[in-house]
Parts: C-alpha cells; sequence; structure tokens
C-alpha cells in the first residue's frame, strides 16, 4: 500500500504550441483540483506527486492538458494547444467585464489586433470592414485624416444620433475626443465661396492599432445595455495591450511598416473634343483674330482634336499665345494626384514579474497624401502596467498619449475652394501643368491666376496656399483598482479621463474667392474633456453543487465638457502673415460651451445552472443633466431593464457526434436616451452676425427648445444560435434581432409662420429588424503543416418608420437638385426622393417633340433607398508552414445615391458617355407622346448634343445622375513570411516576420465616379446619400516587417 | 434680452431676404435683368420652380418673430418702451405686407406663436391680414407721437430717430392703402383714409419729406453692415445676367443721369454701376423662345471689376441698395391719388418731385431742371394726357424709384399693369405676369390641414391664382 503511494518528481518545461515561448504561471492541478504549483518565469515547473496521479494543466488561452506520470521526468517539455473551442473563450463585455462567451445571451463579435493591422490604413477603423456582421462603416474619404462613422445594425434613430459608442479601456471617447468637429459656415456644397470642409479626423483615428489588442463589437442594445444610454446603438470595445509575463525577460517589438497609396478607380473622362461650347468650330482663348472669346466655358462640347491649330494660353506670359498652337488633348489630368506615402515605425517593450506586468510602446507616423502638400505626422505612446499589490489588491493603469500634427489637411466638397471642384471643371484641352505657376505675373502673394472660367481655383494655389492646420493632443487613460475581500467578494474602483486639446488653423491668401478677396485666418481652439469615475462591487456565490450567482452593482458619476473657440480675421491687412493681430477688420469670434452631467447606478444579476443555462438581468438609472431645466430636475432620471439566456444544449443533450457545441440565446432590452446635446430645454437667444453687431445683437433661435424633453426608448429581443461541428472545424453563428425606437428626440421642421424652423419634440417610432449569420470554417488542416481557414459573414437589415406624428418629416436635402431624403410612415430610413423622367404606361423614357430632349418629371418621384440592402464577405486564409496568406472580399447591395460629380461632369461634357450625337445629332431610346395621348418611338433628332444630355443627367434629373452603390471589393490581401524559431533563435531573436500586404486593391461597381462607398461631411456628421465631389478613393500597398527580441 | 439688442440684425436679415429676391426674382420678372440660361423653369419667362418660394417665406416669418419679440419686450413689466413697440409693430406691418403681396393668404393671426405650442397656424384671408396691418401701423402712429429716440446703435436705418420711424410707418400706411384702392370692397375705406393722412389731419400723420428721411439701410461695408449683395451673391454671379431691354433702353433714351458717365460718373463708370456691352448700353429682350436670345448685352459691373485701372463703382457694395421705402416712391403714391383725384394737389408736381428725388437720391449732384429732363425724355405730362396716359408716366417713372425695394416692381404691376412691359414670344403661363408664389412645398407636409384650407379659399396653389387684391 504505502508503496503505491509512493511519490515521483515531475520537472519539466511548458511552452505555447503557436510561439514556442515559456508560458508563465500555468496551474497545475490534480483530479481534485489540488493546487499542486505553478510554472515559473521560464515556464518551468517542478512537482512532486504519488505515482500514475492524473495531471492537469491549465492556462486561460490554452486548452487544458491533462497527463497521467507513472515515473519521475526531469527534462520534460509539454506544449499546450492554443484553445479553439467555445468553452473557454474569455470576452471583453460592457463596462470591460470579461465573461465567457458561453455564458452571453447576446452577439459579441471579437476581433484581434492583428487581423486589424494585417493591412493597414489610415484610419484603422477600416479594417473592421468585412470583418463583422451587421457593422456598416460610413467614411468620409476626405483626405487623410478621414474619419468614419460607425454604424452597427442599421440606423433606428430618424436623427444623426445612430453611432455606436466607442469605449477605449473602459473610456468612453464619442463625446469628447472622438467628437468630430466642423467649422461654422463650412459645407460640402460651398459654392458661396466660403471655405470648404477639411476633415480633421477625431481621437478614434488616432488610437495606434498596434496598441490595440481586441476590438469587442457589442452590437445590439442588449450587450451594451448596461452602457446606459450611449449604448442604445451599440458599443465598440478597445481593449489596448497589456504586458505579460508569459515570456522570458523583457520583450522587445520592432514593427516598422511602408504604405503607398494611389486612387484606384476614376470617371471615364473624354478626350476627343475641348473647350467650348455648341460643338463650336474654332477655339480663341479671349478674343483675338479667330474670333470672340471662347475660354470663358468650363464645358468640353468644343472643337474636335483634329490636328487644328488655335490661339490658345500660354502659360509663360499667362496670355492668349501669340502663334496658333496646336490643339490635342492632355490625357494628365488624373496625374494631378500624387502617390501618398505613410511610414509606421513601433517599439513595444512588455514583460514583467509574477507581481508586475507592464507594456511601452512609441509609435511614429508619417504621412503624405495623394494631393500635394497635404499629410499628417503622428506620435503614439502607451503605457500599461498592472501590478498586484498584495494577495488582495491589484491596481493597474491604461494611458495612451497622442500627437498628430499635420501641416495642411484638403478642403472636400464642391466649392471654389475645392480641388474636386477643379477636377470637374478642368478641360481636355488643358495642360494641368500650366498651373503650376499660381501667381499673377507680377502680383506675387495677391492674386492668383487661372486661365479659364472664373468659378474654380488654382488648384496648386489650392494646395500651397489655402492651408488647413492641426496640433491635436489627445490622452485617455484609467487607474483601477481591486480589492479582493474574500474569494467571493470583489470591489473594483476606477478613474478615466479623456482629454483632448486642438489646435487648428485656416489660412487662405489674399484674392480666395469672393468672400476672401484680402485672404483669411481662422483659428479654432477646441478643449474636450470627459472624466468619470466607477465602482463595481462584485459578489459570487455557489449554492449547492450546480447553481452560481454573481451579483454586481455599479455606479459612475461622469462630466462633459466640451469649448471651441474660433476666432476669425476674414480679411487681412498684409497678404501672407497670418495672425490676428494682421486683421484688417475686427476680429469675429464663435464661441461654443458645452457641459453636461450623468450620474448612473446599475446592476447585474448573473445565474448559472451547471454548464449549460446562463441568465443575466441587468438594470440601470441614469440621470441625465441635459434632461434638466432652469426650473426643475424631476425629468432626468429613467431607468431600464434588460435579460438574457444563454442555454448549452450540447452540455445537456446527447448530441450526433459531428456537433460539438449548440449554444442558443435570447436576450430583450430597453435602453432609454436623454441625448448627449445640452441646453436645449429652455429659451436661449443665440449671438447675432457672429458677435460683430454693436451692444451684443441677439436673434431668437430658430430651434424651439422644449422644457418638457423625455428620453426616447429603444426596446430589443434578440434570438441567436452558435453552432459548431466537425471537431469545431465549422462553425455558425447566426442572429435575428428586431425591435423598435420611440419618442424619438426629434428636430422637427415645422411651418416657418410659427417664428420657428424647428421644434424640439420627442416623436416616431422606428422598427428595425436584421439577420446577421457568420461562418467560420477549417475546410483544410493537415499534418504537414497546411491549414486553410475561412470566414464567411452576411448581415442584412431593414426599418420601418411606424410612427411619425401626422406628417412626413424631411430630413435631408441633397444639395442643388439632387433629391432628398424623406422619411414618411411605411418608408424606411434613407429613402431618396427625386426629380425624374417622365415615363409612358410601358415604362419607356418621353421626349419633347419639340426639343427631342428627355422630359422630366413635375413631382418627386421615389429613387430607391440609400441604405443596402445586405452586406456580405468571405475571407480565407491559408497557412503553410512559415508562409501565410489571407485574402478577404466583401460586397454590398442594394443601396442608391445621388452622384453631383456626375451630373457636373455630364454637364459639362467631361465623359465619354457625352461623345454619342456630336454633332451628328441624336435620337434618344424612347417614346414621343401623340397628340391624342398615344405614344409613338422618338423621332426627333437633336443637334442640341448638350442640352439632350443635361435633360438625361443633368441637375433638374436627379434619377439621371442616381446610381446603385452595390460594390465587391478586394478589400485586402496579405502574404508574409515567419521566420523558423531556430533560425530566430541564431539570430539572437524571438521571433521575426516580413508581409507584403494590399487594400482596397479591385472594386467592382455600377457606380460611376470613384467609390461607391462614400460619405459626406455635413457639419459635425457624415452622411450618406448624396456625392458630392468626392476625393478618389485609394489602393494602399505595404511591407511590414516585425523583429521581436 | 432687450430690444435694443434683436432690432439690427432682425433689419439686416430682412434685407438680405429682400434684395437677393429682388434680385433674382423681381427684377428677372420686371425685365431689370435677363438671366441668359436656356435651362427649364426661368423666371423671366413666368415660369419657376416650386422651391423658389421657400426662401422668403422662411426667413422672413423667422424675422417677423423677432420683430414681435422686440414689442414683447418692450412691453414687460421691466421694460415699458413706447419707441420700440411703434417701430416693431412699422416693421411687422413691412414683413407681412411683402408676405401677403407675395403669397397670397398667409398666417396672420395664429402665426409666430411657437411658443404657445402653435405648431399649425391657420391662413388668414388677405383682406383680414391688410385690416390687421392698418391697425397695426395705427398704433404704431400713436405709440410713436412725441416718443423718444431709442438707442443710434441699435438702428442701422435712423440711428434711432424716433420721428423718422413714425413717418416711415406713415408713408407705408400710404403704400399699402393704395395698393387696396382697387379693391372694391374695400376701395372708399382706403380712399378715404388716403386723403385723411395727406389732406384732412397731415400733422397727426407726419409722412417722409426729402430723400433724407427716405427708409433706406445704408451699408457701410463694415461687419454685419456689408452689403448682402457682397455677402449672398458672388461676383461672377453678380456680373452675370444681363440687363433687360426694358430696363436700360428708357434711362439710355432719357440720357438719364443714372447712367451718364462723362457727367455723373466716377472713373469711366456711371452712377448704377453698368457695363456696356458689345452695343453699348443695350439690353437682351426679356422672354425670349429658349434657344434664341441674344448675346450678352449691358450688366452690372462687381465689386471685383477694374476700370481703366481703379475699382469700378457698382451697386454689389454700393450703401444705396438697403431699399425699403424711399421719398420718391411716396411722391408717386400721391402723384396716383392726385390724378385718380382722391387728394388735393396737382398730380404734375408730385409727379416731378417724384422724379427729381428718385433721380437725387442717387445724383445729388444732378444740375439739369427736371422738367428740361422730362421734355428731352419726352416724358412729361401733357393737357391731352387723361388717367391712362398719366399712369403711364407716373409708374414708368416709379418703376425707376422702386429700383431694389424687395417685390415692389412686382407688386404694382401686378396691381396697375404699368408700366407696360413687352413680352417675348417664349412667356410661359399664357403670357400672363405670375399672380403669385406658390407656398413651400414643405408647408404642404408641416401644416396640412390649414394648407389645405388656404387652398380651398383662395384657389389652386398655383402661380396663375390671383391673390385677393388682385381679383376684380
Amino acid at each position: 500500500a504505502f508503496a503505491q503511494t509512493a511519490s515521483i518528481s515531475i520537472k519539466g518545461k511548458l511552452i505555447g504550441d503557436d510561439d514556442g515561448q515559456p508560458i508563465i504561471g500555468v496551474i497545475i492541478t490534480d483530479s481534485n483540483k489540488k493546487n499542486l504549483g505553478t510554472t515559473n518565469f521560464d515556464g518551468e515547473f517542478s512537482i512532486n506527486i504519488p505515482k500514475n496521479t492524473m495531471v492537469t494543466f491549465s492556462y486561460i488561452g490554452y486548452e487544458p492538458t491533462k497527463m497521467t506520470f507513472a515515473n519521475s521526468q526531469s527534462n520534460l517539455t509539454i506544449r499546450l494547444k492554443v484553445a479553439t473551442t467555445a468553452l473557454n473563450e474569455v470576452v471583453v463585455t460592457a463596462l470591460g467585464i470579461k465573461r465567457e462567451e458561453k455564458a452571453l445571451g447576446y452577439a459579441v463579435t471579437t476581433v484581434q489586433g492583428e487581423q486589424l493591422t494585417d493591412a493597414v490604413s489610415n484610419n484603422w477603423t477600416d479594417a473592421l470592414s468585412g470583418k463583422v456582421a451587421g457593422l456598416n462603416l460610413v467614411r468620409s474619404n476626405s483626405g487623410p485624416a478621414g474619419s468614419n462613422k460607425i454604424i452597427l445594425r442599421g440606423e433606428n434613430n430618424l436623427t444623426g444620433d445612430n453611432e455606436a459608442l466607442i469605449v477605449v479601456d473602459g473610456v468612453v471617447i464619442n463625446q469628447g475626443t472622438g467628437r468630430r468637429t466642423a467649422n461654422a459656415g463650412e459645407s460640402a456644397y460651398g459654392t458661396g465661396s466660403d471655405n470648404m470642409p477639411a476633415d480633421y479626423g477625431s481621437g478614434l483615428n488616432d488610437i495606434n492599432p498596434e496598441d490595440i489588442e481586441s476590438v469587442s463589437v457589442l452590437k445590439g442594445p442588449g450587450a451594451a445595455a448596461l452602457y446606459g444610454q450611449r449604448g442604445a446603438n451599440g458599443a465598440i470595445i478597445i481593449t489596448t495591450k497589456s504586458g505579460s509575463a508569459k515570456r522570458k525577460g523583457l520583450g522587445i517589438t520592432f514593427n516598422s511598416n511602408v504604405a503607398l497609396e494611389s486612387g484606384n478607380r476614376w470617371p471615364d473622362l473624354q478626350y476627343e473634343y475641348g473647350q467650348g461650347t455648341g460643338g463650336a468650330s474654332y477655339y480663341s482663348f479671349g478674343a483675338g483674330p479667330d474670333g470672340p472669346s471662347t475660354s470663358g466655358t468650363s464645358s468640353a462640347y468644343g472643337p474636335r482634336f483634329d490636328g487644328q491649330m488655335f490661339f490658345q494660353y500660354d502659360p509663360v506670359t499667362q496670355t492668349r499665345g501669340t502663334e496658333r498652337t496646336p490643339w490635342v488633348p492632355y490625357n494628365k489630368l488624373n496625374d494631378f494626384f500624387e502617390v501618398g506615402e505613410t511610414f509606421t515605425n513601433s517599439v513595444s517593450l512588455d514583460g514583467g514579474t509574477d507581481k508586475t506586468t507592464a507594456r511601452f510602446s512609441v509609435t511614429n507616423v508619417k504621412n503624405t497624401w495623394i494631393t500635394p502638400n497635404t499629410g499628417y505626422d503622428r506620435n503614439s505612446v502607451a503605457l500599461s502596467v498592472s501590478s498586484k499589490i498584495n494577495s488582495k489588491l491589484q491596481v493597474t493603469s491604461k494611458i495612451n498619449y497622442t500627437n498628430r500634427n499635420s501641416d495642411n489637411l484638403p478642403g472636400a466638397g464642391y466649392g471654389n475652394q475645392s480641388l474636386m471642384y477643379w477636377y470637374i471643371f478642368w478641360q481636355p484641352s488643358a495642360d494641368p501643368d500650366w498651373l503650376r505657376n499660381y501667381w499673377k505675373l507680377g502680383q506675387e502673394g495677391r492674386a492668383i491666376q487661372y486661365p479659364f472660367s472664373s468659378f474654380p481655383e488654382n488648384p496648386y494655389a489650392i494646395s500651397y496656399e489655402f492651408i488647413n492646420k492641426s496640433d491635436r493632443n489627445t490622452l485617455t487613460g484609467n487607474i483601477q483598482a481591486t480589492y479582493n475581500f474574500t474569494k467571493n467578494l470583489s470591489l473594483m474602483v476606477r478613474t478615466s479621463l479623456d482629454m483632448g486639446y486642438e489646435r487648428r488653423a485656416q489660412e487662405r491668401p489674399y484674392d480666395a474667392g469672393t468672400r476672401l478677396p484680402k485672404g483669411s485666418y481662422r483659428t479654432q481652439n477646441i478643449y474636450s474633456q470627459e472624466a468619470s469615475s466607477d465602482f463595481l462591487l462584485k459578489y459570487t456565490k455557489k449554492f449547492k453543487k450546480d447553481f452560481e450567482v454573481t451579483a454586481t452593482a455599479g455606479g459612475s458619476m461622469l462630466k462633459n465638457i466640451y469649448n471651441k473657440d474660433e476666432i476669425r480675421a476674414d480679411s487681412l491687412n498684409q497678404p501672407g502673415v497670418y495672425t490676428t493681430a494682421n486683421s484688417a477688420g475686427p476680429l469675429a469670434t464663435y464661441p461654443f460651451r458645452s457641459q453636461y452631467n450623468i450620474n448612473s447606478f446599475y446592476g447585474l444579476l448573473s445565474t448559472s445552472y451547471k454548464d449549460f443555462l446562463y441568465l443575466d438581468l441587468t438594470n440601470r438609472i441614469d440621470w441625465n443633466s441635459v434632461l434638466a431645466t432652469p426650473n426643475r430636475t424631476d425629468n432626468v432620471n429613467f431607468s431600464y431593464p434588460s435579460a438574457s439566456l444563454s442555454f448549452l444544449a450540447s452540455e445537456i443533450f446527447k448530441l450526433p457526434k459531428l456537433i460539438d457545441f449548440a449554444k442558443f440565446r435570447t436576450s430583450y432590452s430597453e435602453v432609454g436616451s436623454g441625448s448627449t446635446i445640452p441646453y436645449r430645454t429652455s429659451y436661449n437667444y443665440e449671438i447675432a452676425g457672429s458677435g460683430l453687431y454693436p451692444g451684443g445683437a441677439l436673434n431668437n433661435p430658430s430651434l424651439l427648445p422644449n422644457p418638457n424633453l423625455r428620453p426616447l426608448r429603444t426596446t430589443t429581443y434578440e434570438f441567436g444560435a452558435d453552432l459548431r461541428f466537425f471537431n469545431n472545424r465549422l462553425g455558425f453563428d447566426v442572429a435575428y434581432y428586431y425591435g423598435n425606437t420611440k419618442d424619438q428626440i426629434l428636430t422637427r421642421i415645422v411651418d416657418r409662420s410659427t417664428g420657428y424652423n424647428q421644434v424640439l419634440v420627442n416623436l416616431g417610432k422606428v422598427s428595425n429588424r436584421g439577420f446577421e449569420l457568420a461562418v467560420n470554417g477549417t475546410p483544410i488542416s493537415t499534418k504537414s503543416g497546411f491549414k486553410w481557414t475561412s470566414y464567411f459573414t452576411f448581415s442584412s437589415n431593414r426599418n420601418r418608420v411606424e410612427e411619425l406624428g401626422d406628417s412626413s418629416v424631411v430630413l435631408r436635402n441633397g444639395p442643388v437638385g439632387g433629391g432628398q431624403i424623406v422619411v414618411k410612415v411605411g418608408g424606411s430610413m434613407g429613402d431618396l426622393y427625386g426629380r425624374g423622367y417622365q415615363r409612358a404606361p410601358d415604362g419607356q423614357v418621353i421626349y419633347d417633340e419639340a426639343t427631342g430632349f428627355a422630359k422630366i418629371s413635375d413631382e418627386v418621384v421615389y429613387l430607391g433607398n440609400t441604405i443596402p440592402k445586405f452586406r456580405t464577405s468571405l475571407g480565407n486564409e491559408f497557412r503553410y508552414k512559415q508562409f501565410r496568406f489571407n485574402a478577404l472580399f466583401d460586397a454590398q447591395v442594394g443601396g442608391v445615391a445621388h452622384s453631383l460629380s456626375h451630373y457636373k461632369l455630364v454637364e459639362q461634357g467631361k465623359l465619354t458617355k457625352t461623345l454619342p450625337g456630336r454633332y451628328s445629332g441624336i435620337i434618344g431610346n424612347g417614346v414621343i407622346q401623340n397628340a391624342d395621348g398615344t405614344f409613338r418611338p422618338n423621332d426627333k433628332i437633336t443637334f442640341d448634343v448638350d442640352g439632350y444630355y443635361r435633360s438625361h443627367m443633368g441637375i433638374d434629373n436627379a434619377e439621371g445622375s442616381t446610381f446603385r452603390t452595390d460594390f465587391i471589393k478586394f478589400r485586402e490581401a496579405r502574404l508574409d513570411y515567419t521566420l523558423t524559431p531556430k533560425l530566430v533563435k541564431k539570430l539572437g531573436m524571438q521571433k521575426a516576420s516580413i508581409g507584403v500586404y494590399g487594400r482596397n486593391l479591385f472594386i467592382w461597381s455600377p457606380w460611376p465616379i470613384f467609390d461607391p462607398e462614400f460619405g459626406t461631411l455635413a457639419g459635425t456628421d457624415i452622411v450618406q446619400g448624396f456625392e458630392t465631389a468626392q476625393f478618389p478613393s485609394t489602393r494602399t500597398y505595404g511591407i511590414n516587417l516585425i523583429i521581436g527580441i | 434680452a432687450l430690444p435694443a439688442q434683436l432690432l439690427a440684425p432682425a433689419l439686416v436679415n430682412t434685407l438680405t431676404t429682400n434684395m437677393v429676391r429682388n434680385r433674382n426674382f423681381n427684377n428677372e420678372l420686371m425685365q431689370v435683368t435677363v438671366n441668359q440660361s436656356d435651362a427649364e423653369a426661368v423666371v423671366f419667362r413666368y415660369e419657376f420652380r416650386r422651391n423658389l418660394s421657400d426662401y422668403a417665406w422662411n426667413n422672413l416669418y423667422v424675422q417677423l418673430n423677432n420683430f414681435k419679440d422686440i414689442y414683447n419686450l418692450a412691453n414687460s413689466d421691466s421694460n415699458i418702451d413706447k419707441s420700440y413697440r411703434g417701430i416693431s409693430l412699422i416693421c411687422q406691418a413691412w414683413v407681412f405686407s411683402i408676405l401677403t403681396d407675395t403669397y397670397g393668404d398667409i398666417p396672420y393671426s395664429e402665426a409666430l406663436k411657437g411658443k404657445e405650442l402653435v405648431f399649425e397656424p391657420k391662413f388668414d384671408q388677405q383682406k383680414d391680414v391688410y385690416l390687421g396691418l392698418f391697425q397695426q401701423l395705427e398704433e404704431a402712429n400713436t405709440l410713436l407721437a412725441g416718443a423718444p429716440n431709442i438707442l443710434a446703435g441699435s438702428d442701422p436705418v435712423y440711428q434711432g430717430n424716433a420721428s423718422r420711424w413714425r413717418k416711415f410707418g406713415n408713408s407705408l400706411y400710404l403704400r399699402l392703402l393704395l395698393r387696396l384702392s382697387g379693391k372694391a370692397e374695400v376701395a372708399q375705406q382706403c380712399i378715404d383714409k388716403i386723403k385723411d393722412i395727406v389732406d384732412v389731419n397731415p400733422s397727426n400723420y407726419p409722412r417722409i419729406a426729402s430723400n433724407d428721411e427716405s427708409a433706406i439701410l445704408k451699408w457701410t461695408g463694415m461687419g454685419p453692415f456689408t452689403s448682402p449683395y457682397v455677402l449672398s451673391v458672388r461676383e461672377q454671379d453678380w456680373r452675370a445676367p444681363s440687363i433687360g431691354a426694358f430696363f436700360i433702353d428708357h434711362l439710355r433714351d432719357w440720357n438719364d443721369p443714372r447712367l451718364d458717365i462723362s457727367t455723373y460718373g466716377r472713373n469711366g463708370v456711371n452712377r448704377w454701376g453698368i457695363a456696356q456691352g458689345p452695343n453699348g448700353f443695350a439690353g437682351v429682350k426679356s422672354g425670349y423662345v429658349p434657344g434664341t436670345g441674344e448675346p450678352k448685352q449691358s450688366y452690372f459691373y462687381s465689386s471685383a471689376s477694374v476700370v481703366s485701372g481703379f475699382p469700378a463703382q457698382n451697386l454689389q457694395n454700393d450703401p444705396l441698395t438697403g431699399m425699403i421705402m424711399n421719398y420718391a416712391e411716396q411722391q408717386f403714391i400721391l402723384a396716383e391719388a392726385a390724378a385718380k383725384g382722391w387728394i388735393n394737389g396737382s398730380a404734375e408736381d408730385f409727379y416731378k418731385s417724384g422724379v427729381l428725388n428718385s433721380i437725387t437720391l442717387w445724383v445729388p449732384t444732378w444740375s439739369l431742371s427736371v422738367d428740361t429732363y422730362l421734355i428731352n425724355a419726352d416724358m412729361q405730362f401733357l393737357p391731352t394726357d387723361g388717367l391712362a396716359e398719366k399712369m403711364e408716366k407716373i409708374h414708368l417713372q416709379k418703376y425707376y424709384a422702386l429700383f431694389l425695394a424687395d417685390n415692389q416692381q412686382w407688386f404694382e404691376y401686378r396691381r396697375t399693369g404699368y408700366p407696360t412691359l413687352p413680352k417675348g414670344p417664349g412667356l410661359r403661363n399664357d403670357g400672363i405676369m405670375p399672380a403669385r408664389m406658390t407656398y413651400p412645398v414643405y408647408v404642404e407636409s408641416a401644416n396640412p390641414s390649414n394648407y389645405k384650407l388656404a387652398v380651398a379659399a383662395q384657389g389652386p396653389d398655383e402661380i396663375f391664382t390671383q391673390v385677393w387684391w388682385q381679383k376684380p
């Protein structure tokens, strides 16, 4: 008997199967779950156990490994396999609470850091495209700092307030550094000669993707219920990397990345006819020997390039040439754009002891963009420290600091200060290089030379003299302490801060359009701060053997401050001196102040029965100062519950062997929101005329405030399943949800005879339903090391306006004749209306008998919905030994949008589609209405080709320039090679890999201009549906080198 | 807020609206300019898009809210001020009259009550609007009698002079009374009131008595007092339209000093900043068939135009474009009333005074006698002239006096049919001058039931539906 219990000694080392690195802190237990010890810094352990004891080695993220030892061992190496089953997957949920995924009754998608850095772009959030079912990115595409708006599960809110909550290490940044800020008066449709809006990006862009450990996407309000009112549109939880004690000693990683970007899709510009109108027989720059001037027009309906000689512009003298020169096309308009370059270099240090771990990283990014003289520099520093002070107290802190500085960001949109406006207006018969010397001879610094129409500005002047500067510092961080009173009771206390300070300036030279004949200098100082403190008290109790309850109670106090001070000197004494002291007139000031507080209490009750049934109940109460009035605070608080259930069928039923895992989940949630725009519950006069009137003049507000404002309420039901088959080689995750949002806080447009433009009301109800599917599979995995993994996502969403007072509401007007977004009961959020063709009963276009032009409807017609009906993606990864290749395609289907660039290019005869009929005449495909009301095939030949195309695709015919935004994109590809551990060791490193990648490689789409996935800057929002002189979208190629020592 | 804080921006914003509409609506209809576009829906061709209606409706009502608020703020326990109340009423009458003359029946008695949660105000019949405006002007006249001046800095029109506001109010009263003087059901009442103001009780109804007292917001070019034509119109757009043949031919044929470069011009440019076209001072005939337009002729110089090395004198940044109501207009009102025998005095004298002041407002140094000018122009009253000939002459001259004053040329043409505008072959709307602007389309959605009632009462919401005072 004694011999049977004889002790043996086991010594060995635990390494990760994935990287061969030692694993520190592996817990070693026997079959009675008695702790036998843990591994040390080098992953080594030494235990004494009775013979034939079964020992379990477990570590988070790895498969537990069980071994039985009969004899002593002294030099054992155990490789722990990376966990692949859902059972052990730990995900970050609301408030940063880590949970086992199997216990969740709602959908969470986790994107790992490396998926974000495989093919990096200027805005790291681009990398979320195609990886998360139900996620929609609305991109501004407006320059190197271009911001994105993230919408989860469609739009359920009638106002623009439908973005996901962005949380970085527990710090909500939406209303602070993550807030997009527009300058007053700047509009993407900016033909009033004011400044064009530059996209200054937001703090969300500035997050360094190299520092991101994972992104948890909480898609529904059920998942985000604990975030309270701000989580009504789902949440994106970003967790930055921490130090790990797994590595031996100090880990140093160098990551170097070079990316080149250039335009990937261009309009079909014609180079057969030059400047002129009506098929003119000659050309003359200014009036000359050949006749009156034909150079004032922006149209290219002039003479055909037939080897003629005309008097043309001479860039040297900036006047008409003295001799006739050949009439030739210059097919180099697209060459105006340069190759953008981005260099990213980062160093990270990480390591720790068994008590303290830390990670520190520094990243430098240098960017030049595709338009001349634009780009930015970014430096980020991140620090993460975690320390176990003693067995009960743990303190952690994460701090991220970023400085992003740009000497010039391009102005976006359609207006005389915009590059893309010039792109539309430039002539096929003129060389863009003629514009390089942009000052008028002898008037350097005072007058800008542009040879043709006075509408567009010289693009080189815009690039080098119309400067939009930005210097932004953001600091986000938290300090957190957790105290474990007992094994079952713990308290977490955390303070977090999100602080941003940005200085912007817009410099305009003399002659910068008719509103700024003597230049302009404008500055904005923007300070944002959101500070919050919260606590979580957690108690876990096991009843009997199978029943476990975890009760968590928490509370938070939040204070948000946002100040923006703008000063304008819209006339300068001396050209080129950009200081407020150089102002020729009084300085106009545009102060903006906003402040609100939200206090909250919340609770979470998680119960589990055995290992197959999990129930979560939450409740939260918010007190939101936004809803208070100067006289009362009784309607500021509101509360809302959620419940979710997870049922693991595979744990209780005997399922067929091919099913490894089957989980079904359901949730119900209500979320209230009181909005985060303060000062709308009491009457305030507005400062008139930017404060320039004597005596502090005022206007009545155009928005009538509402002292009885109530929070809106979103109710959502969700059902889902997570199924895995064939040894986890194939997995499905499906979700269906429906719900509605009512009592929306709307700015209702009213008849101005009330004295107001809008009144603030609680109105409307929008239902929202959708389906999401994610499939993960490993079609091939061979012993030789070849592995093919694949993932597929699909999501669709429908929203319907159920109630809307008694009227239809115009939400947004497109620029000029482009149509408008109108919501009506029974309609959807993105319904686009505009004038279109008059059509015969059989659908044929009706032509005007007299002119031969297409006839345009008198009333607006439905043109389609601007929100795509579904999105889908397919990603594949192939690994073979040291090689890895992946490729991602994604697609969207079912949306439409109106293109302003297209209608303008058509009106000016710049597209190849305006060539047919020049000048032999054209008969449009359609019918003519006879006097008796019947129709006959169109037989009217028109020689007014300009007017003909205008009737089809010009300003009045919104339908003619409305196109489907469907696309398939080759979104990402990457090939990398990782050096073998043996070779790496020889070189004295821990790891090394090199990769090449591409992003947005190809686009297949019926959209005529650049990129169907565009958004237009509209104040602080980015809107879909109306393309307004967008920039080219870019294709990125890069090389990436990672070295760890 | 104090009443003084609201007045200046409300005046500037109202004038901005009026000036923009004057330029691209009134001037096109009344052949001051011809926007040479072959596109559909061109105003000069009596065809315009419905969304043209929104601008004036939206902006004027919002400014009315400010004007009305001045009255309320000056009528509170803490602040009783007769002057601001009187000025508020005059401004309300001025702006409401432009609205009703443009659209017909409009929200009036229930308008501007958003604060009282009236979001769908009823439309009042034009007659009731006018009778209400008359009451407001009577009240203003009473309030301003002997009222103290207001803060000069708050009043860019009269620099605080309350008695001048009173004079403007009574002159405006005459403008509105004359507008209804042909409408049978109220004609006698209006004619009697005109006589009361002009002949019976002139001391109780002081009126504008000189160009100096004209209601004009003179743009200084400083900050908010920069001309809206500079702030709201691009320089290249300002000089884009050609001047109409009707407008410029008379001035040229009359040898009008406002067109004269050599005597009354500056640096080669005449007082109205009109550039010569290929045919010298000539215009484009309005109302042409699409595609048959003549080449551009004379046009207005812009703020960026340079003539013989000097920035050209131009109306884009001229101080006098902030026209509300000038002395000359009032003289022409009296000329018409006298010609029709409603008031004492000589129609011819009022007519000559109107012509003289219309010119000297712009060219104070004009040295010619008005009689000589009229004889040279063949515009003098002749003994043989009947009422029709006098009306034609009065209104042709009044047309130039009303230049730049919101839509007044259009209103007067609709009322009288004068001046006789040539009609081009390309006109739509059966060649009949549009009688109104349609209501803004969004009002159909935002105020649906009252919109339907208004259309039922007034007639179809179309540009050919005559407003109440225009109907026989």
